[in-house]
């Protein structure tokens, strides 16, 4: 239970072939790719590897081409975009609550954005396409927000994710009363569209995500160095120069901005913001913040792609939710991942500790990449003892603030 | 002691006159008058084939899930072990959901579907102590565990429920948790099981008293800690299975009741036990009421028809709300 995080020494020593450098890019490469040219290829009309580029020239003139550069491109495109971005978020998220298990899902972020987008639906409204972003964020922005505010900023992780719990359970009841509601087809409709569905989506789908990412890729270059001086807890952040909360809030209101568009496009996609983050922190153990963010965006976008292959082709003719593969397979193995990132830093821990107090694991993020970090990191370590024997910032930063 | 006891009995009484005379179609003067042996036919069959069942289901199926939470709570020393958050409630609702999608169990067969449940409840229990291990130490992190538990059992339930979607609409409110519907064959159904585990859990009060003080303790005092602890377990998987198999998954209540009924009764389960499963009927009951007149007043107020307030939906809100409120009360504490 905690953010995968030895000192880079002690993962160079002992370091699976599979984290060797070069291994993150070529194994994500080869993955993006097979699942692209399966996505691509696979289904009815099977349109072999090496005819693709012949039917996506040949456009509409054939009935191949028009499957694939109206159907399939645009449903892989939205399958990397989507990915990237919840990726994205959930690394954003984690990085600043200081909290390996702060994801949408627990945030009450997704369920916020899911009852924007179905309340219309089942309340026969006809809005215009155009404003469902919009309500996706107003969803997601509540539930955080209220997520966040009802446990207190920075409190201990664990009464966050409670909180946050409780909130997405009163959401998700809310979501059921509206499904109760509704008649069979709308139903069928709505379940399908919470689960996180990337079936028939086409190009206007795409376009429609365009914007948001104009407005929340600017966002994320000027925010990332602020995650890594907030890696090392409240005190030592605000010491720095960074308002803790404020940040904490501006992280929120990207990642809602992150969430909400694709939210409202193909549903919430479960669980890629946790798997993704913790994917790219078990490759890198020793990178800052801003290597993360990238190749959690990578990983996210694969681990979607990956995905969506089973969810079109394993029951076929049936399409099954890629929200429920990624659901399936992302929490067993990023809670694999995330155990055996914390092992390594648990026995770092216990040999440190002496005093009653243990922080709960993953509370305490110790930076080792980026440099700035490192050095406070290390005057401060001067003063305070082992790491392990601290208690977590959290809770007493917030009481100072009141 | 006793006196609290006759006060609940009184609220559990005004509660169930209420939920008689809270539906729609009847005034509370009809009820009156086919209580005491009047009425049509079809005022008849309303209040004792419809009300009468689905208040006495209401009753023993918030017993049944607030008993569950409390030897939940006890065996396993952890103030937020509820069925709800331990993986048990959504493991009883894939059993039940994967039962009937297989032609195992169908709603005519339910005895069936209360098996499957129970089933699905250890399954999901053993996949949270899989997870949990030995860091089982710290109870806020075996809550948090225990969600990541409900995504994967929830993602697996949804598989189903789309391969097989023509049991969506009905199954749907069952998700919830609702009392809608219910009637003479579910309450038959509910209380001989309720009944046989109620008793089980009762002869393990004294047991799980002494596994409240701790391991220590309780070994020091003669009891083999572990084989009652899996005994009760057993127990509350029991219990909560079949609640499930009645009224479907109802939010909170197992995790939060036990606490009401701790606060009211003290920590001795020999007291608390009967006392919990009494302040649950009273809540699932109550809830039950207030849904019913809400749905009723807000039917009026939209002047739509179809439009209800599952009980399911109110104890969740209810519950979230006061698991917040705990929460921001405790500062200091890092649970």
């Amino acid at each position: 239970m905690s953010a995968p995080e030895p000192g880079p020494a002690a993962v160079r020593s002992r370091r699976p072939a599979l984290r060797a450098p070069a291994a993150q890019p070529l194994l994500a490469v080869v993955l993006l790719a097979v699942s692209s040219v399966c996505a691509l290829s696979l289904g009815t009309p099977d349109v072999p590897p090496h005819r693709l580029v012949g039917a996506v020239l040949e456009g509409d003139t054939t009935l191949a081409g028009i499957v694939v550069t109206e159907l399939r491109v645009p449903r892989l495109v939205l399958a990397i975009v989507a990915g990237a971005c919840l990726g994205a978020a959930g690394l954003v998220l984690q990085e600043a609550l200081r909290n390996p298990l702060a994801v949408p899902e627990m945030l009450g972020v997704s369920s916020g954005a899911a009852l924007g987008v179905a309340a219309p639906l089942v309340l026969a409204l006809s809005l215009p396409a155009a404003v469902q972003p919009l309500l996706a964020i107003g969803g997601a922005a509540l539930g955080g927000g209220l997520t966040l505010l009802a446990a207190g900023l920075g409190r201990s992780p664990s009464a966050v994710l409670l909180t946050g719990a409780a909130v997405a359970a009163a959401l998700q009841a809310a979501l059921l009363v509206l499904m109760v509601m509704a008649d069979q087809l709308d139903l069928q409709l709505i379940y399908r569209y919470l689960l996180g569905s990337l079936s028939a989506r086409t190009w206007d789908d795409v376009t429609g995500l365009w914007p948001w990412l104009l407005v929340a890729a600017p966002a994320l270059v000027v925010c990332a160095p602020v995650l890594s001086v907030m890696r090392l807890g409240d005190e030592d952040a605000e010491a720095l120069g960074v308002r803790a909360q404020r940040a904490r809030l501006a992280a929120l209101a990207i990642a809602v901005v992150l969430i909400a568009p694709v939210t409202a496009v193909c549903g919430p996609v479960a669980w890629v913001g946790f798997l993704a983050p913790h994917l790219a922190r078990w490759f890198n153990p020793g990178a800052g913040a801003v290597r993360w963010l990238c190749w959690s965006a990578v990983w996210g976008a694969v681990v979607v792609t990956v995905a969506d292959v089973p969810a079109r082709l394993a029951l076929a003719p049936v399409e099954t939710p890629v929200g429920a593969w990624t659901a399936l397979l992302g929490v067993p193995a990023g809670v694999a991942l995330m155990r055996s990132g914390g092992r390594t830093r648990a026995r770092r821990a216990t040999a440190g500790s002496t005093a009653g107090h243990t922080p709960a694991p993953g509370v305490r993020a110790v930076p080792a990449g980026a440099g700035a970090p490192q050095d406070a990191r290390e005057e401060q370590s001067g003063s305070d003892g082992p790491v392990g024997a601290r208690p977590a910032p959290g809770p007493t930063a917030t009481e100072d603030a009141r | 002691m006793s006196r609290r006891f006759g006060a609940l009995t009184a609220l559990a009484v005004v509660c169930a006159a209420v939920e008689l005379v809270a539906g729609r179609g009847m005034s509370p003067g009809t009820v009156w008058e086919v209580l005491g042996g009047g009425g049509d036919t079809t005022e008849r069959h309303i209040l004792l084939n419809l009300r009468v069942p689905r208040l006495l289901v209401a009753l023993g199926a918030g017993a049944c899930l607030a008993v569950a939470g409390l030897v939940l709570q006890s065996a396993l020393r952890n103030p937020l072990a509820g069925p709800e958050v331990t993986g048990v409630t959504p493991g009883a609702v894939l059993g039940a959901v994967t039962a009937t999608a297989l032609g195992l169990a169908g709603w005519d067969s339910p005895l069936a579907v209360v098996l499957a449940a129970c089933a699905g409840g250890c399954a999901g229990a053993a996949l949270l102590w899989l997870l949990a291990g030995r860091g089982r130490g710290d109870p806020a992190q075996t809550a948090v565990q225990g969600v990541l538990v409900s995504a994967v059992l929830g993602g697996l339930t949804a598989m189903v429920l789309l391969v097989e979607p023509g049991e969506l609409g009905s199954v749907v409110q069952w998700l919830v948790g609702t009392t809608e519907g219910r009637v003479w064959e579910h309450w038959h159904l509910l209380w001989p099981w309720a009944l046989v585990w109620g008793a089980a859990a009762w002869l393990l009060a004294g047991p799980l008293t002494l596994l409240r003080c701790g391991d220590d303790i309780a070994l020091t005092a003669g009891l083999a800690a572990r084989r009652a602890r899996t005994l009760a377990l057993l127990c509350a998987v029991a219990l909560t299975a079949g609640a499930v198999a009645a009224v479907g998954a109802l939010g909170f209540v197992g995790l939060l009741v036990p606490h009401l009924a701790v606060a009211l009764f003290g920590a001795d389960l020999r007291v608390s036990l009967p006392g919990a499963a009494l302040v649950g009927a009273v809540v699932v009951c109550g809830a039950d009421a207030a849904a019913q007149l809400s749905s009723r007043l807000l039917a009026a107020g939209l002047d739509s028809g179809r439009l209800t307030l599952p009980v399911g939906a109110l104890t969740a809100g209810l519950g979230a709300a006061l698991l917040l409120v705990v929460v921001r009360r405790t500062p200091s504490r890092s649970f």
